[in-house]
Order: structure tokens, then C-alpha cells, then sequence
């Protein structure tokens, strides 16, 4: 029987590709007018392709060092040489390498105390983790008050947590950022570049392995799915311009889409729950004809207490075509920035980066990519699992839905949130379906 | 805090036996987020607040018992 896909994305289109492999039918309905889901490609100058969404990967991301090898894509470095500025409170400051001036100790203790969380969690099954009720009911900002003496501690903690999940650490169960962390493969490896999961970048841009993989599948654009209705031979799914039948469907978008979405008959437990926030990301490209700070011997990298960007990366291309520096809003600072008129963002982004980089004229152009408003995306990295979500919506994220599976980044306990864990979500899907259909 | 303390810091934050006296933190997997859990390490032990320059320049924990000894 043939199977049904919705939702374009790396998950969706993974899961679509290993059914073709295995010579069953599918379609794949998305609801926007391009494939790529939470990546996507900016063209910021001829042949020149910045990421406005996910950008990065290292050697542990192993799936989707598989699927570029399969696609004929090759990766490059970050670049991170040279001096890196902070604004921490005070004046911009420079320093060598990446290390803020903040009390080393004081960071210390705040890692030391993040290591003994991921520690404990279950990271394949948070829900079940010793004590999972009480580190499901405080929030990471309830835990930071309580465990952070230090000024500077207390201060890198919400930089920190929305680098790398983007999340206000309001919005997030204690439970949540210990399995997100731990799920990325522990702090160290998901805070690095060199060897950690920043190391590398997609050459010409991520959403090139979503447009690759598309290629070769039947996808259909501009087909928002309302309904999956169940019955006795299958499934009926309803789009905009009509229904399709299937035997078998795979759901692969983000917790609140797939939420909803009208089931029959209805799920045993909800996708998502108002506790249930969006990834606070807004992604900012600062665009210069070249990497201009280089000549300073600046990195590029900063690092800052005052928003709007809290930090910025160099993403320039490997050819020094274009000068990107792109900058990273986050938590609660996403929500506010979001919500200003786009004058005013471009002005206050302008500002920071005259004081950030006063040696360098105004960048040429400015991009702005809000992921919170995108309404086929609803956040970005990834859903945030706020207080109660992971004992409520946990033990049936995975299990299918009768003849719906589930796939997603938020469906893969190994590297939620990532490209890696969107892949691995599809690859999951796919193998379970194709094990169904062999039994019959 | 001696040498040996201090390469059982060292194993301990590194998830790495294999530590000696003169095994450079940097060279033997650390990075500055690890380097950190060391010094709040040696803070709780023995009170001595270093700062991140300071392991930078003694990678070491032969070279860090000294820079300890010199602060105390």
C-alpha cells in the first residue's frame, strides 16, 4: 500500500526517500511553496548561500554525513581564528580566542552542575528518568535561581541555554534543557566548533540536501494537510486541493502543526500543549563584501549581554566571495526583536554592529529570518517542551497512531533539535513502516 | 593541591585515564568549557580562584600545582 508523507522537510523527505528505496509508493504533501522545512537558503550575493535556518554539523552526525556522501554535497569548516568581542555589560571588550570575561570559576560551577543534570535524565525515555516529575514541574530558569550564586553565572546562563537551544530559560522544564543538552551529546559537544557539533557548515547552503532529495521523489507543494482521517482499509488524507488515500502515513512536521491537525479517530495523547513553546530563534545575516573583520585579526565571533544579536558567527563562504556574519537572537530577546517593526530591527542590528565592530563600515546588507512567525514552522530549532510536557506528551511521541508514524526532529530522542535527529526520525519511520508491510 | 590531585581532576573532567603530571589539559581532549569545570574544581578544594589565562598558561598539572602553591 502506498504511503503518504507530509511535511517536506529533512524528516519527511529522509522517510520518503528510504520507502522509495524499498520500491514502495509515495507522496509527499507540503504546505508551503518550497521544500526544506527549518532549512532554508538565502541567496545574499550571485552563487553566494547563507543558512536562515539550520546550518551546522559535526563528525558525530553520522546520518546526515551519510546522506551528504549519497547527495554529492561537501562540507567546510566554521572559521573561528583570531580575536573574538564581548558585550557583557561595559564597554565592547576584545580577547583572544573565545573565552568570555566573565569569572572562569563561576562558569565552572555553572557547567559542573548542567554535567550532573545530563547525568541523571534517561535520555531515551526523559519521562522515566529518577525524580522526572519534579525536573518536569520547575522551569531552567527556577533551577538557575536556586543552583547560580555568582553574578557572572547567573548572567552567561540564558546566552548559554539560548545558544544552544534557543530558549528563554523561562519557558523550559529543568527535565527538558537536561535531555536536550545530554541528547546533543553532552555540553562539550554541542557547545564546540572545532570538533563539536558547530564544526562544519553544508557548502552552497543545507537546504540544498532537501532540494536534492526532492528531486528524485513526488512532492507536491502548496498542500497544507487539515485532516487524516482513519478507517478500516486506510487512511484519507485531506489537503487543500482535495484528499489522497493511502495505506500508511508518516506525519513529519513540528509538534503544534501536527497538533492541529484534524485525526480520526483522535490521538490518545496531544502533540503539543500550550506549556509547549516554540524554538526562540530569529537568525540575522550581516552582509560586507568580503570577510572585513579578518583583517582586524577578529574571528568574528562575539559574544553579548545586549541584544539584539547575543552572538555572531563567521559564515562567510570558503572562497571569501562575500563577507556573512550571522547573528543569533534568541529566548527572550527573540520575542521582543520579532516583534518590532522592520525598520527598527534593521536600525537596532545597524547599532549594535557600529559598536561591536566599529573598524568596519555598515554592512551592505541585512537579513532577517524569524522563525517564531513562520507559520509552517512555528519555532526553530525546535519545539520547546515547557513544564509537564515531556510526563504528558513523552510516552506517545514516538509510538504511531495506528496507521500514522511520526517523524520530526522532535521524534528523535538522539539529537533532538538537529538536522541529525530529523534524519534519524525518518529513517526510524520509514524501517518501522517497511517491517509492517513485510508481516502482511 | 599537588600534582597528583590535580591529574585526578584532570581524568575526572576529561573522561581520560590516561593523564599524567606534564599531560597538557588542551592537547589530552580539553576545551575552555571543560577547562572551567577544572578551576571550579581547584576552587572548591582549596579556595584558589584562577582565571582561564592562567591555566592557558600552565596546562599542565605539574605546572598548575605550582601556580596554585604561588597563590595560596
Amino acid at each position: 500500500m502506498s504511503v503518504v508523507v507530509v511535511g517536506a522537510g529533512l524528516a519527511g523527505l529522509t522517510a520518503a526517500r528510504d520507502l522509495l528505496a524499498r520500491d514502495i509508493e509515495v507522496t509527499v504533501l507540503e504546505a508551503r511553496d518550497r521544500v526544506g522545512g527549518r532549512t532554508y537558503g538565502l541567496e545574499v550575493a550571485p552563487g553566494v548561500w547563507a543558512d536562515a535556518g539550520a546550518a551546522y554539523l559535526g563528525h558525530r552526525h553520522t546520518e546526515l554525513t551519510a546522506l551528504l556522501a549519497e547527495l554529492d554535497l561537501k562540507t567546510t569548516p566554521t572559521a573561528m581564528a583570531g580575536d573574538s568581542r564581548f558585550e557583557l555589560g561595559g564597554d565592547v571588550g576584545t580577547r583572544a580566542g573565545r573565552f568570555p570575561p566573565l569569572s572562569a570559576v563561576a562558569l565552572g560551577e555553572l557547567f559542573d552542575a548542567l554535567t550532573d543534570l545530563c547525568a541523571k535524565v534517561r535520555v531515551d525515555a526523559p519521562w522515566l528518568t529518577p525524580d522526572a516529575a519534579d525536573l518536569d514541574r520547575r522551569t531552567a530558569a527556577g533551577w538557575a535561581a536556586e543552583h547560580l550564586r555568582h553574578p557572572d553565572a547567573r548572567r552567561f546562563f540564558p546566552l548559554f541555554l539560548g545558544e544552544m537551544m534557543a530558549a528563554d530559560p523561562a519557558a523550559v522544564s529543568v527535565l527538558h534543557m537536561a535531555f536536550y543538552l545530554r541528547s546533543g551529546g553532552g555540553l562539550r559537544y554541542l557547545n564546540a566548533f572545532a570538533g563539536g557539533a558547530q564544526e562544519d557548515r553544508i557548502d552552497g547552503g543545507a537546504h540544498q540536501v532537501c532540494e536534492r532529495l526532492a528531486a528524485r521523489l513526488d512532492v507536491r507543494l502548496g498542500e497544507p494537510v487539515r485532516a487524516i482521517h482513519q478507517d478500516g482499509d486506510g487512511v484519507i488524507v485531506v489537503s487543500a486541493s482535495g484528499q489522497v488515500r493511502a495505506g500508511t502515513v508518516v506525519v513529519a512536521v513540528p509538534p503544534a502543526l501536527a497538533g492541529a491537525i484534524d485525526f480520526r479517530p483522535g490521538l490518545p495523547t496531544p502533540r503539543a500543549r500550550t506549556a509547549t513553546a516554540p524554538g526562540c530563534a530569529v537568525k540575522v545575516h550581516l552582509i560586507y563584501p568580503r570577510p572585513l573583520w579578518r583583517e582586524y585579526g577578529l574571528s568574528g565571533w562575539t559574544v553579548n549581554a545586549t541584544g539584539p544579536l547575543l552572538s555572531t558567527v563567521d559564515d562567510s563562504p570558503p572562497d571569501g566571495g562575500a563577507g556573512v556574519l550571522t547573528g543569533f537572537v534568541t529566548g527572550s530577546e527573540a520575542h521582543r526583536f520579532a516583534a518590532l517593526p522592520a525598520a527598527e530591527r534593521r536600525e537596532r542590528v545597524l547599532a549594535q554592529a557600529a559598536r561591536l565592530f566599529p573598524e568596519l563600515p555598515a554592512p551592505a546588507q541585512v537579513h532577517v529570518t524569524d522563525w517564531i512567525g513562520e507559520e509552517y514552522s512555528r519555532g526553530c530549532y525546535a519545539a520547546l517542551f515547557g513544564p509537564g510536557d515531556w510526563g504528558l506528551l513523552g510516552p506517545g511521541l514516538i509510538a504511531p497512531h495506528g496507521r500514522v508514524h511520526w517523524a520530526g526532529t522532535e521524534t528523535s530522542t538522539e539529537f533532538f533539535g538537529l538536522m541529525e535527529g530529523a534524519i534519524r526520525s525518518g529513517h526510524r519511520a520509514a524501517t518501522a513502516i517497511a517491517e509492517t508491510q513485510e508481516e502482511q | 593541591m599537588n600534582a597528583d590531585a590535580l591529574a585526578d581532576l584532570f581524568r575526572r573532567v576529561l573522561e581520560n585515564p590516561d593523564v599524567s603530571a606534564d599531560s597538557d589539559f588542551f592537547v589530552s581532549g580539553g576545551d575552555s568549557l571543560l577547562a572551567t569545570r577544572v578551576l571550579s574544581g581547584i576552587a572548591r578544594d582549596c579556595g584558589v580562584e584562577l582565571g582561564f589565562d592562567d591555566f592557558l598558561s600552565a596546562p599542565t598539572p605539574g605546572a598548575l600545582a605550582e601556580k596554585i602553591a604561588s597563590r595560596a
